[in-house]
């Protein structure tokens, strides 16, 4: 049985974006917001790698990075340890997070700016659901 | 210095994501419920809930490096990046700044099309109280909106 649960699934759907952060090998740390944490499979997710930016240097040289991410249904948050492992510039995974990413770009805007390079492979250490981040739907006024 | 036109953008609202490091350099994330730039236009409070910050508070005793994103849904983005200066508990004025961000920050995401169902329970349902406002020293600006200039510093 793999680190991430089937219940994380819809969070890795692209719908709510997810955040990132990484650290340098000089002790930066950096955040950032990407369209989607993708799931490959019980133990690895995929970020995409569209421009060679800070997250891309920082875990080639530090490979550890979280990504807190929104399950769109329920609303729920979860925090991912990942590990940096390899990118992969074909196969499944990079025409399957390609497809995705087209799609999103086409639903906001960002076509043609939003580009796959490549699918970063990280490994997930651990998977962790927020229990006490969110105030009872009911208790909202809507 | 924050530009004039960068404090408005923060203050705008938009969403905000922190990032804060250990020792043995782990990062970690921390979201965030409101921010103001404070007056000197040189440091910036952010508020962020207690059980969250609880996470950090080592990183920031230990070695005070924040990064902090700021991004509107038109995808325009930034990133500040600086020392941690303090941290106190929120008072009366800090929880009315997240209460008009809060209420800013749906009335944004409904101009942008995005379905009231989802946007009221995204944003109204992030615990946002009891928390702990954050100040650091802003000594760094990048770009972070997508696209080819992502990341350069402009400050």
């Amino acid at each position: 049985m793999g680190v991430l649960p089937d219940e994380i699934k819809p969070a890795m759907e692209g719908v709510i974006p997810s955040h990132v952060v990484t650290c340098s090998l000089d002790g930066t740390p950096n955040t950032t917001v990407i369209s989607q944490v993708y799931y490959v499979d019980a133990d690895h997710v995929a970020l995409s790698f569209q421009f060679f930016n800070k997250t891309i240097k920082n875990v080639r040289e530090n490979p550890h990075a979280v990504a807190w991410v929104t399950n769109p249904e329920s609303l729920e948050t979860w925090d991912l340890e990942l590990e940096y492992d390899h990118s992969e510039t074909s196969g499944p995974v990079f025409d399957a997070m390609d497809m995705r990413i087209e799609a999103i770009a086409s639903m906001t805007g960002m076509t043609g700016i939003f580009k796959l390079k490549a699918a970063d492979i990280y490994r997930v250490k651990s998977a962790a659901k927020n229990t006490d981040e969110r105030i009872p739907l009911a208790a909202i006024d809507k | 210095m924050i530009s004039e036109k960068l404090v408005e953008f923060i203050h705008g609202p938009v969403f905000m994501a922190l990032g804060t490091r250990n020792e043995k350099l782990r990062p970690a994330h921390t979201f965030v419920v409101g921010a103001i730039v404070n007056q000197d236009r040189e440091t910036l409070t952010c508020f962020v809930s207690q059980s969250r910050a609880e996470k950090i508070m080592g990183n920031l005793e230990d070695n005070g490096k924040i990064a902090l994103t700021v991004g509107s849904p038109s995808h325009e983005s930034y990133q500040l990046k600086g020392h941690y200066v303090s941290l106190r508990p929120t008072d009366a004025k800090d929880v009315a700044i997240q209460e008009i961000y809060r209420t800013k920050l749906v009335a944004l995401m409904l101009q942008y099309g995005y379905p009231e169902q989802i946007v009221k329970p995204m944003i109204l349902g992030a615990k946002y109280q009891p928390a702990v406002a954050i100040t650091f020293r802003v000594e760094e600006i990048f770009l972070q909106t997508p696209g080819p200039e992502a990341g350069k510093k402009i400050a």
